[in-house]
């Protein structure tokens, strides 16, 4: 009762704050973006981190881009054209201009992506070009990339984040990328005061037409009621995170907008393939039999759709065959006893602290299994090391639970499973591997779809996870602010056509 | 005092030593690295241990301490891993909006801390010392983090007097300063009541000095006595202000993450969070080198307010 009160209360401030932006019409328009996550650099070429290319995608541009149904686009190029023989790509380039005042040609695409493949750039993305033989500039506007093996998955990786064109005279002096980005995007970088803000100024030159705010600043704000209480007061015109219990009170409020999309994230609980019974197919099986998922996904992640193998529901590689595991606890433990498992066996479950919604979601595993006679004890361990000994290193784990981000390519989601050690489920699996390792080098569409689609039957098979499913991309906006989107799979900012009505 | 300010230095530079030492394996113990952070979940084991070539972390530990000491003798702090930039513009940016917190918070933990504990300590029983201890139980059960977010709720989101986030886009001005008011109360608060309890308690000790009862009953007026009770007090409290004051940079952690301002404290939790060793040894230098000058200054200002410390031995 008092919580509705001061909404309404709150939304008129919110209007009384907004009256002397209305008398000042004609003035230059700023949208002001709260972020949870903070990039650790603006150079595309040295980070992996999703909030660095979700910032950087307003800096840079690439060749190719996803367009808002998740479709490859001209972007820098045009056109491009794949010989027959998928080791030949042919690029045609639009006219641009970088930040710097110079004009964006095939050399700044040759050094850009010489750039990626040097042992010194140490990019934690270069595997994605390593079937890259050389990259040469045929004349100012068109770029021939050639291939050692074919490599069909080239295409998103040059419409990902790290696909980034940079200028080459640039690169020549050595520039510091990561502090003072320089591209051909929409915004040019004005200013980052660390834990606080970047500030993007709109790009008059654009090639693709300026985009309608001058300004867009992004406020890094980790508290998502902080985040809830700016975009009450009018501080924030989008925010985004959203709580789960905040999104009825966002919903009814007239002033604002509660998005909700498909991510491209696959949320599961990790099985360490290597230890006593989980080596066990049948044991893999009766968890994800004895796990209520649909619960899972309900409480611990607010909401979204269940999968039944490690691939995004809703993405056209999700084969038709594969069904999320059904919540049948006889089954389960029919299939436990089968295999001999004793009653109250001790798993560790590891749970990476600071994601509250993972842990949450182990807890609620924790209790499906108890149900089994199965004790899984809680360890929550914080971020760095859960990567260094749970996900990586030593794998001191029996069971934990994370989420895998979207990739344009399922090679990006797949590659490295089946092989022990590569893949923190320790999954053995030479069978699995070659199948996926064959599509990822099979140009033929269809044939490759095939491929990909036998792998994700086996990986149901073979259960190396708990399959969880893939949550609803939650943020919210003021009711006035249009046209902007967030990328499939990939969740960067695309504030272009983004405007304040 | 030459002898006294070169022993000072002496063990100053020895403390800082110590602690950076300490520090310097401490961080390293920690598992991960900041190349297996900046990895994530797709980077494979060969492409983390070039990453960890590129920042440096591929030497021996030995190399890297020697290396981090040899420059720090040339005033070099090294360069952040995570940011790419010298550690020292790292810390010159976030520097002034922690000094400028801290600074207003001790200010305004002096002005209520000793007034309370003066005015309760003065007339003990009486109105002003309930309501001092009343104030001093609840300030010190309240958690900052706690309190911060009652502050936010109620002067930022329901009377709009401050921004819900603490400093505008461009970073702490001299426009915005007024934005760090509700953190500097959420830190003063604990602080004024430690203060003002110790001033009462020191305050009372001195009212049943033999000089209090000679000048009472010589007839002086009871605001002259206060004046000279207060003064022969205050120096007592000295000390607890110095650690106060150091432990103002520590409070600053916690009210920085409720408020989210850029300073120092975010900074040496991101740091640890991502591995960033230069930037938390940094930040250690900064944190050591201020408790030892807040000490000095203390035992100096006592000098200055107690002339008996003056006489000569």
């Amino acid at each position: 009762m008092k919580r509705r009160r001061s909404i309404r209360n709150l939304s008129l401030l919110a209007l009384v704050a907004l009256l002397p932006l209305l008398g000042g019409a004609g003035l230059a328009q700023t949208l002001t973006m709260a972020m949870s996550a903070q990039p650790d650099t603006l150079d595309p070429q040295v980070t992996a981190a999703t909030a660095a290319f979700q910032v950087s995608k307003s800096i840079y541009d690439t060749l190719i881009e996803v367009d808002q149904s998740g479709v490859l686009v001209p972007a820098l190029a045009s056109s491009w054209a794949v010989s027959p023989d998928g080791l030949t790509y042919t690029f045609e380039l639009v006219e641009a201009t970088f930040h710097d005042g110079t004009a964006f040609s095939a050399e700044d695409v040759v050094a850009t992506l010489d750039r990626i493949r040097s042992a010194e750039t140490a990019s934690p993305k270069v595997n994605e070009f390593r079937a890259i033989v050389s990259v040469a500039a045929q004349g100012p506007r068109t770029v021939v990339v050639t291939l050692s093996e074919p490599q069909p998955a080239l295409l998103a990786s040059l419409a990902s984040g790290w696909g980034a064109i940079l200028p080459s005279e640039k690169l020549a002096e050595g520039h510091d990328f990561g502090n003072q980005p320089v591209g051909t995007g929409p915004f040019s970088f004005a200013s980052w005061t660390r834990d606080n803000a970047i500030t993007l100024d709109a790009n008059p030159d654009y090639y693709g037409g300026a985009p309608s705010v001058d300004q867009v600043v992004i406020r890094f704000v980790t508290d998502s009621a902080v985040q809830l209480q700016g975009l009450l007061t009018g501080e924030f015109d989008i925010i985004d995170t959203v709580a789960a219990a905040d999104r009825p009170a966002v919903e009814t409020n007239p002033a604002l907008t509660l998005v909700r999309e498909p991510s491209g994230l696959v949320l599961v609980a990790g099985l360490n393939t290597r230890r006593d019974y989980l080596s066990d197919v049948r044991v893999r099986q009766a968890l994800n039999l004895g796990v209520d998922t649909a619960i899972v996904m309900e409480v611990a992640y607010s909401s979204g759709s269940q999968v039944g193998t490690f691939m995004e529901a809703g993405s056209p590689w999700y084969p038709d065959s594969v069904e999320p595991f059904p919540y049948d606890p006889e089954a389960a433990r029919a299939l436990l006893a089968e295999a001999g498992v004793p009653q109250g066996w001790t798993l560790d479950m590891v749970l990476p602290q600071p994601y509250e919604e993972h842990i949450l979601a182990g807890q609620i595993v924790q209790d499906f299994l108890r149900d089994l006679g199965i004790n899984a004890q809680i360890r929550i361990v914080e971020w760095g090391v859960w990567l260094s000994d749970t996900y990586g290193g030593p794998r001191n784990f029996d069971i934990t639970v994370v989420g895998h981000t979207g990739k344009l390519d399922p090679s990006g989601r797949l590659t490295g499973l089946g092989d022990p050690r590569t893949n923190y489920t320790g999954l053995d699996d030479p069978k699995l591997a070659g199948i996926i390792a064959t599509a990822n080098i099979t140009p033929d569409h269809a044939a490759r779809q095939a491929l990909y689609t036998e792998a994700l039957e086996r990986i149901h098979e073979q259960a190396p996870f708990i399959f969880f499913g893939t949550p609803d991309r939650v943020y919210a906006r003021q009711a006035n602010v249009e046209g902007f989107w967030m990328t499939p799979l990939l969740d960067s900012f695309d504030f272009r056509d983004a405007a304040l009505e | 005092m030459p002898r006294y300010l070169l022993t000072q230095s002496a063990s100053f530079v020895v403390t800082l030593w110590a602690v950076l030492t300490l520090v310097f394996f401490a961080v390293r113990a920690l598992p991960g690295d900041a190349a297996t952070i900046m990895g994530g979940l797709d980077a494979t084991e060969q492409q983390v241990e070039a990453m960890r070539e590129r920042i440096g972390l591929a030497r021996s530990l030995p190399a890297q301490y020697a290396a981090y000491f040899g420059g720090l003798l040339q005033a070099d702090l090294g360069e952040s891993l995570r940011e790419r930039r010298p550690v020292t513009t790292v810390l010159l940016e976030r520097l002034p909006v922690t000094l400028t917190l801290a600074g207003m918070a001790f200010v305004l933990s002096l002005l209520i801390g000793l007034g309370l504990g003066v005015l309760a300590g003065l007339r003990p029983g009486g109105a002003a010392d309930r309501a001092t201890l009343l104030f001093t139980t609840v300030a010190l059960a309240i958690p900052e983090f706690w309190f911060g977010f009652l502050l936010i709720l109620l002067f930022a989101v329901n009377l709009g007097w401050f921004p819900v986030l603490g400093l505008p886009p461009e970073g702490l001005t001299v426009g915005s300063s007024w934005n760090l008011i509700l953190p500097a109360v959420t830190l003063a608060i604990p602080r004024a009541a430690q203060l003002a309890r110790l001033a009462r308690a020191r305050v009372l000790e001195e009212r049943s000095s033999d000089y209090v009862r000679t000048a009472r009953s010589k007839g002086l007026l009871p605001n002259a006595v206060g004046r000279h009770i207060a003064s022969n007090a205050l120096p007592g409290v000295l000390p607890l202000l110095a650690l106060e004051l150091g432990g103002l940079l520590t409070g600053t952690i916690v009210v920085e993450q409720v408020f989210g301002l850029p300073g120092l404290g975010l900074t040496i939790l991101g740091g640890i969070s991502a591995r960033d060793y230069p930037v938390v040894q940094g930040v250690t230098i900064l944190a050591v080198t201020v408790y030892v000058l807040v000490n000095w200054l203390a035992d100096l200002a006592q000098l200055v307010a107690d002339p008996r410390l003056r006489a000569p031995t």
